[in-house]
C-alpha cells in the first residue's frame, strides 16, 4: 500500500489531475451558470494557497515558524490604500492601482528584510513569538497612525470590481507560485535553506551564508504574500486594522501547511484548499461555533497526523515540533540508534549539550 | 614560513568563567596536532573560537595568512577551514548523498550556480568520498537513521567536499566501535598523506592521537599546559597530574590510561 502511494505512476496521475483541475478552473469564468460571487469566493481561496505557500518558504524549507506572517499581508494592504484612497480620512494620494499594488508588494518585502534580519536571529519558539509580536505591534502601529492610515476608521478605496479580471490575476500567480516554490527548491538555494532548517550552525560551518540566505527568502515571502494584502485591499475597496491584520490568516496559512505536510511543495497547496473547504463548510452550518471546530481539528493535526498529508506519501516529510525540537535537541531526539554509541554516549552528552547552551548564550550576546 | 592556522592570546570568556586564556596554537600545512585536555579543559571551546563558532574576546587568528578573528564562520569555511563537531551536525532529514551534496565548496557557487540543481561534478565527487568512507551502501539513507559511528564518518566526508586545507576534528572517534576506529585513523593518514590535508584533532584516545600526530598540545582550565611530541607529553608530570590530580606519585600511570573514556583504553 505505502509503496503504491509512493510510486512514480501515481504522481502521474496526481499530476493529470492537477492538470485537469487547472483546465477547469480556467474555463469556469467562461460559463454562464458562474456567478461573481464564485469567482470571489475562489479568489479569496487562491489567496489563501498563495498565502501558505509563501509561508512554507519560511516555515517549511527553512524551518522558522512565522506565528506573525499575516502582519506582511496587513502591510500590502495597507500600503496600497493609503495610495489609491481619495478617502477625505487618509492623505488622498490618488495613485492609480497598478503602481499602487506594486508599491504594496515591495513596502512589504523590504519590511520583510528590515524586520527578519533583527528577529531572524532568534531561534524556534523565539522567533514565532517575535513574529506574533510584530504582528500585533504593526497593527496597533496603524490603529493609532491615524493621519496616514484612518486610525481605527479604516480607508475607503476607489471602487473597481471586475471579478474575472482578479480570479484570473490571482489564479495565475498562485500558478507561478507553485511553480516558482517548486523549481527553488531544487536549486542549491533551496537545498541550502534545507541545510539551514535541519542545523543552522553546521550549514554555516560549511560555508552557507545562513543570513544572507533565510532573510532573503523570508522577504520574498514577506513581498509575495504583501501581493497578495494588496489585491485584497483593491478588491475589497475597504480596509481597516481589523480587516487587514487578521490572526486568522496566519493561522490558515500555518493549519493548511501543516495539513498538507510542512516543508513540502504539494503540501501548502492541498492543506489550503482543503481547510478553506472545510471552514466554508463549518461557516455554512456551524456558524456559532465554526472557529470552535477549526481549534479542536488543529489540536487533531498537531497530535495525531504532525506530518500532514504528504508524510503518508514520504516519511521525510517534517512537523513543526521536530522543526521546534531540533534548535533545542541537538542529538537527543532521534539519538543514535545502535546499542554501542549509546554507551559511550553518556558522558559526550552531558558535556555536548553544555557547549551547545554555552554556544546558545553566546550567540544572544554575541553583535555579529 | 608563517604557520596555516595561527591564533596568538586567545581568550574566550563567558561571564566571570575564563574557558580559553591566553591560548597560542599553531598548525603547519599538512600537519596533523592533537589538541588533548581533561574534560571541561577549553578544547571544544577553542576549537569554535578558531571556527569562528564564537566570537573571541581577546587575540588573533589567521587562517592562510588572512586574518579570521572578526569573520563570519561562512567566510572562514571558504578560505579552507572545515570542521566537525563533538556533537555531530549532520543534516538528519536528507540522505547520506545530499547531505555530502550540500557540503560543496560555496566559495564556488556563484548566484547563477545558486539558483540551479547541483551538478554532476559534485555527485561524482561526493560519490567517491562515499566509496572512499565505506558509505556505500547508506548513499540513499536518510542521514538520521546512520549510526554513531557512521555519521561521524558521514561528517568527516562532507567537511571534505568543500577541498579545506585544514580540518579541525572534534572527538572523530567517540562512540565509533573500535574496528571503525582504526578505519577512521587509517583513512585520515591517507589523506593527509596523498592530498596534504591538515588536521587538529580534539581526541580522548591517546592512541589514537599518538599513531598519528606529530605534535600534540595539551589544555587544562583553558590555559595551555604543556606541548610538545606525543611521547614526550605521555610522560610530562604536569600533564599526568592534570589529568589523575597530585597523589604524591604513588602510581604512575601507564601512558594508555590518559584517557577518561575507559570502555576503550588501551595500554600502549
Amino acid at each position: 500500500m505505502i509503496d503504491f502511494l509512493r510510486s512514480p505512476q501515481l504522481r502521474k496521475v496526481g499530476l493529470v489531475i492537477a492538470g485537469l483541475i487547472l483546465v477547469y478552473l480556467v474555463v469556469l469564468p467562461l460559463r454562464e451558470s458562474t456567478n461573481n460571487a464564485q469567482l470571489f469566493t475562489l479568489t479569496l481561496m487562491f489567496t489563501n494557497v498563495g498565502v501558505a505557500i509563501n509561508w512554507n518558504l519560511t516555515g517549511g524549507f527553512t524551518g522558522y515558524i512565522d506565528f506573525g506572517h499575516a502582519v506582511w499581508f496587513g502591510i500590502g494592504a495597507y500600503v496600497t490604500a493609503i495610495l489609491m484612497s481619495n478617502d477625505s480620512i487618509g492623505p488622498e494620494i490618488g495613485w492609480p492601482p497598478v503602481p499602487s499594488i506594486i508599491a504594496g508588494a515591495m513596502v512589504a518585502g523590504v519590511l520583510a528584510a528590515l524586520i527578519g534580519r533583527a528577529t531572524m536571529r532568534l531561534k524556534g519558539p523565539y522567533f514565532s513569538i517575535a513574529m506574533l509580536g510584530t504582528f500585533l505591534a504593526v497593527r496597533e502601529i496603524v490603529r493609532v497612525s491615524a493621519p496616514l492610515t484612518g486610525g481605527g476608521v479604516g480607508l475607503t478605496l476607489p471602487p473597481y470590481l471586475n471579478r474575472p479580471l482578479f480570479y484570473y490575476l490571482q489564479l495565475g500567480l498562485v500558478v507561478a507560485l507553485i511553480a516558482f516554490s517548486w523549481w527553488l527548491r531544487n536549486t542549491r538555494f533551496g537545498s541550502s535553506l534545507v541545510a539551514i532548517r535541519e542545523d543552522e550552525v553546521g550549514a554555516e560551518m560549511r560555508g552557507i551564508n545562513a543570513t544572507r540566505a533565510k532573510v532573503a527568502v523570508f522577504s520574498f515571502s514577506g513581498m509575495s504574500t504583501g501581493l497578495f494584502g494588496a489585491l485584497f485591499a483593491y478588491q475589497f475597496t475597504f480596509v481597516d486594522p481589523d480587516v487587514a491584520f487578521v490572526e486568522l490568516r496566519t493561522v490558515d496559512a500555518v493549519m493548511g501547511t501543516m495539513l498538507g505536510g510542512i516543508g513540502t511543495v504539494v503540501g501548502p497547496i492541498i492543506g489550503a484548499v482543503a481547510l478553506y473547504w472545510l471552514k466554508e463548510i463549518l461557516w455554512a452550518n456551524f456558524l456559532d461555533f465554526h472557529l470552535i471546530v477549526q481549534g479542536v481539528l488543529l489540536i487533531i493535526i498537531v497530535l495525531y497526523v504532525p506530518k500532514g498529508l504528504a508524510g503518508i506519501f514520504d516519511p521525510r516529510v517534517t512537523s513543526i515540533t521536530s522543526l521546534w525540537t531540533k534548535w533545542f535537541g541537538g542529538e537527543s531526539e532521534d539519538a543514535y540508534n545502535d546499542a554501542e554509541s549509546a554507551m559511550s554516549n553518556n558522558g559526550a552528552a552531558s558535556e555536548g549539550s553544555e557547549a551547545s547552551a554555552t554556544a546558545e548564550l553566546a550567540e544572544l550576546e554575541a553583535d555579529r | 614560513m608563517s604557520a596555516l592556522l595561527q591564533a596568538k592570546g586567545v581568550v574566550k570568556r563567558f561571564g566571570g568563567l575564563i574557558a580559553v586564556d591566553n591560548v597560542d596554537i599553531h598548525v603547519d600545512e599538512g600537519e596533523m596536532v592533537g589538541l588533548i585536555g581533561p574534560n571541561g579543559s577549553g578544547k571544544t571551546t577553542l576549537f569554535d573560537c578558531l571556527s569562528r563558532v564564537q566570537t573571541v574576546d581577546d587575540g588573533q587568528v589567521t587562517f592562510d595568512g588572512v586574518d579570521i578573528t572578526r569573520k563570519p564562520p561562512h567566510k572562514v569555511a571558504h578560505l579552507g577551514l572545515a570542521r566537525t563537531f563533538q556533537v555531530i551536525r549532520v543534516y538528519r532529514d536528507l540522505t547520506v548523498l545530499e547531505n555530502m551534496e550540500l557540503s560543496v565548496q560555496w566559495r564556488d557557487v556563484t548566484i547563477s550556480k545558486l539558483f540551479r540543481r547541483s551538478d554532476s561534478t559534485t555527485t561524482d565527487k561526493a560519490d567517491q568520498l562515499i566509496d572512499f568512507l565505506l558509505l556505500t551502501r547508506l548513499r540513499n539513507e536518510q542521514a538520521g537513521t546512520l549510526s554513531g559511528g557512521q555519521r561521524r564518518l558521514l561528517e568527516i566526508g562532507m567537511s571534505l567536499m568543500s577541498d579545506p586545507k585544514l580540518i579541525l576534528l572534534d572527538e572523530a572517534t567517540s562512540g565509533v566501535n573500535p574496528s571503525l576506529v582504526d578505519e577512521i585513523k587509517e583513512r585520515l593518514k591517507i589523506l593527509n598523506q596523498e592530498r596534504g590535508v591538515g588536521f587538529l584533532l580534539v581526541e580522548h584516545d591517546i592512541r589514537f592521537v599518538k599513531d598519528l600526530c606529530e605534535r600534540v598540545v595539551v589544555l587544562n582550565y583553558g590555559a595551555k599546559l604543556a606541548e610538545g611530541p606525543p611521547e614526550q607529553i605521555m610522560e610530562d608530570a604536569a600533564v599526568i597530574e592534570a589529568y589523575f590530580g597530585d597523589d604524591g606519585g604513588t602510581h604512575a600511570p601507564s601512558p594508555g590510561q590518559v584517557d577518561d573514556a575507559p570502555e576503550r583504553t588501551e595500554t600502549v
